[in-house]
């Protein structure tokens, strides 16, 4: 039976959506006359799905037909799951029309592997060519390398692409030996490499020619599924750093795994996705990328894993509050960004007001710092910090505005997916989950209190 | 030049003031020739930022800061004595060309996208900003947290965030070669999504309507222009080939959510309802 292009985009489009990565920022290019398109350094969400994702690409796969067999994938060659492909003309047309009604920034383009690496990779090629060539597509546009594909195929995609991703899938070589066995770890970091060092060398050309040919314009970023193998939340962060270190990623993405197959390689079939671990790694991303945090700082080899109640950042002040308080007119820039409750936004603002004038508590208020609960470890004009009571009660009015409501469903009748994993024991033995995420709060308070 | 010791003196906490103390303007502790009063007196000008320009003309001559400034929409009933503010375009280039030349560029392109926020008392509040201004120099944007400078960074930040929000909000339909979209900001964005969407589609011809404000972009034959609407505007509804498109992006957008990780408060945080009504794929949720 003929397939329409509803149905190509709908059986695409699912297979694709496990895919995290839908970012469109990193590149600025202009429009030009005669053609269709402008990227947008920021990048733009042009909706949010019901699951809270920004959409900002057409987001799908060129087909899903694999010749892989790797077990967390829906798309593996022994999955019993319609296949279709899109051919280039229409994949063009469908991008065109969605990006001139302004649904989407550009394309991001994955694909199965459809007989071999090399095969898969010369048909997004020809898709690509044809929309940037005959199309005169001129937005954004995010590509998948298939890891094994040879270096000639990957140096012609990222002239046609502004981002470049190769997903490394599981953090160790040992899980992706046991559940991809069609992928080694060489046929990932090569291709990583290739594109680390050809998007440098030509950013060094353009600084010298104005028309030398951009590679990758928006870098490369890659993605991890978190909670299908056993490694621990360090081992993550420690390899997440060695990326952006050593092969200057854009982004490193974590996915949370979501059982689509009965493996007994896999966790269970009706295990929740870890979305708590996910969020705490994100954080922890965040602190590598803005907060000039290292990864040992955040986790050590005794402490492997992330506090549940408690976000990366306030778990570290926490454990240095001997540091505290600090002048915010006085402190380095460094400093006041692993202040609980300034960010970047909020540390450049008082870097900026406190050259012009000495910076009190109406002021912060007014620059739009968040006090409730940087108000602990700072002083400024006029404050010289929130004294709590001595002893252990004033100890737990800090941990108190230190802690995440989130993660004792707080406001929630219902469990909520992001709900610590006591809670989510408690709750599944019979107890209410309101009453669940109160009696956790209690103990976890009292608990950390200790630490300070 | 403004010294040290007065600067200590307006950033004085305001919690150090006695209970229902105003901030008084600079110049009025600054002892200068003669001191800013905030006056019972409304203003009223017609819309425009030429209008705006001549109320600022106004309110530096007379030394004072009205209680309120009305456009004609904004118009109630008051007490107040109400002072008929006339556009004048010198008075107004005036104004305007002292603003790069004493406050900067970078002042004057807040004042201007300050002057597009929807804010009902953003007169006043800029009006404070330049009395402020005009007595500290360039140098009044890094008093990020003055209670006078602090509400024009807010008001920038309110506009510059809608227009950002809109720029992948704003649905095209096509009809007959022509694409035109509906949205309902509450600032004027129009001016500020101009050049994104004319550099954008420079070989289409395309119209922005702010049902708000009743004003359209039209950019057509490479040539853009905002017009201000006596009507409202009503677009021709979708023909086949644009009901199949938005058959596809709807299809498209309900295939993408992953039912296990579904958030809607999160949903609702990155896109506020308020937008749903102008989006093709949410419209049908509301």
């Amino acid at each position: 039976m003929e397939q329409s292009v509803m149905d190509k985009l709908i059986i695409l489009a699912d297979s694709a959506k496990y895919d995290v990565a839908c970012t469109s920022s990193g590149s600025s290019r202009a429009g030009r006359a005669g053609m269709i398109g402008s990227a947008y350094a920021p990048g733009c969400c042009h909706t949010f799905t019901a699951d809270g994702r920004c959409v900002s690409l057409l987001k799908v796969l060129l087909t899903n037909c694999c010749a892989f067999d790797c077990g967390y994938c829906v798309n593996r060659r022994s999955n019993d799951l319609p296949r279709a492909a899109f051919t280039p003309r229409e994949l063009a047309e469908l991008t065109i029309e969605f990006y001139r009604r302004n649904y989407i920034e550009g394309l991001f383009l994955s694909s199965a592997v459809l007989v071999s690496p090399d095969y898969t990779t010369e048909l997004m090629i020809k898709a690509l060519t044809l929309l940037r060539q005959e199309y005169r597509f001129n937005g954004y546009i995010h590509a998948k390398a298939i890891p094994g594909t040879s270096p000639e195929l990957i140096a012609q995609l990222g002239l046609l692409a502004d981002r470049l991703s190769v997903n490394i899938e599981l953090p160790s070589e040992r899980s992706l030996g046991l559940l991809c066995p069609d992928k080694a770890r060489r046929s990932i970091f090569s291709p990583m490499r290739q594109i680390a060092s050809a998007s440098a060398a030509s950013s060094r050309e353009l600084t010298v020619y104005k028309k030398a040919a951009p590679f990758a314009p928006a870098g490369q970023s890659t993605q991890m599924i978190v909670g299908a193998s056993p490694e621990s939340d360090y081992q993550i962060l420690r390899l997440t750093e060695g990326l952006y270190q050593k092969y200057s990623l854009r982004r490193v993405f974590f996915s949370a795994y979501i059982p689509v197959a009965e493996d007994t390689r896999l966790p269970a079939l009706d295990t929740k996705p870890p979305l708590l671990r996910e969020h705490r790694l994100y954080q922890a991303d965040w602190l590598l990328r803005f907060y000039q945090f290292r990864a040992d700082e955040i986790l050590d080899e005794e402490n492997q894993n992330f506090n549940p109640y408690l976000d990366p950042k306030c778990n570290w002040a926490l454990h240095h509050y001997h540091l505290f308080p600090v002048d915010v007119n006085r402190a380095p820039f460094e400093m006041l960004l692993r202040v609980p409750g300034i960010g970047p936004t909020s540390a450049k603002r008082i870097r900026a007001a406190r050259r012009q004038a000495s910076l009190g508590l109406d002021e912060l208020r007014r620059m739009g710092v968040v006090l409730k609960r940087a108000q602990y470890f700072i002083t400024c004009r006029g404050f010289a910090g929130a004294h709590t009571e001595a002893g252990s009660a004033g100890r737990q009015r800090i941990v108190r505005a230190l802690i995440d409501p989130g993660a004792f469903n707080a406001g929630c009748e219902q469990l909520s997916l992001f709900s610590a994993p006591a809670v989510q024991q408690l709750a599944a033995g019979g107890m209410a989950p309101r009453l669940a995420g109160k009696l956790v709060q209690e103990e976890a308070i009292t608990c950390l209190a200790k630490a300070i | 030049m403004f010294g040290q010791s007065d600067l200590e003196q307006w950033l004085c906490p305001a919690h150090s003031l006695p209970a229902g103390a105003r901030y008084a303007p600079p110049a009025q502790r600054r002892g200068s020739a003669r001191p800013v009063r905030n006056a019972d007196v409304v203003y009223r000008y017609d819309v425009g930022f030429e209008g705006f320009l001549c109320c600022v003309f106004e309110s530096f001559s007379s030394h004072e800061v009205p209680f309120a400034v009305w456009t004609p929409e904004r118009e109630t009933t008051t007490l107040y004595p109400v002072k008929q503010i006339e556009t004048d375009p010198q008075k107004a280039g005036r104004v305007f060309a002292s603003f790069a030349k004493k406050l900067g560029k970078d002042t004057e392109r807040l004042i201007m996208t300050c002057f597009l926020s929807g804010r009902d008392d953003k007169e006043v509040l800029m009006l404070r900003f330049l009395h402020l201004a005009y007595a500290t120099g360039p140098g009044v944007l890094a008093l990020l947290g003055h209670p006078d400078v602090a509400p024009m960074y807010a008001m920038q930040k309110h506009t510059a965030r809608e227009v950002e929000k809109w720029m992948g909000f704003i649905r095209f339909e096509e009809s007959g070669g022509m694409l035109g979209a509906v949205i309902h900001p509450k600032n004027y964005v129009l001016p500020l999504l101009k050049n994104h969407f004319c550099n954008r589609f420079p070989e289409e011809n395309f119209l922005i309507y702010d049902a708000t404000h009743m004003a359209v972009l039209l950019y057509q034959d490479h040539k853009a222009t905002l017009t201000e609407l006596a009507a409202p505007l009503t677009l021709p509804s979708p023909d086949e080939k644009e009901s199949y498109y938005q058959q596809l992006w709807k299809q498209f957008y309900n295939t993408l959510a992953i039912q296990q990780r579904r958030n809607e408060k999160c949903r609702r945080t990155l896109c506020p309802k308020r937008y749903w009504a102008d989006m093709t794929e949410l419209r049908d949720e509301l």
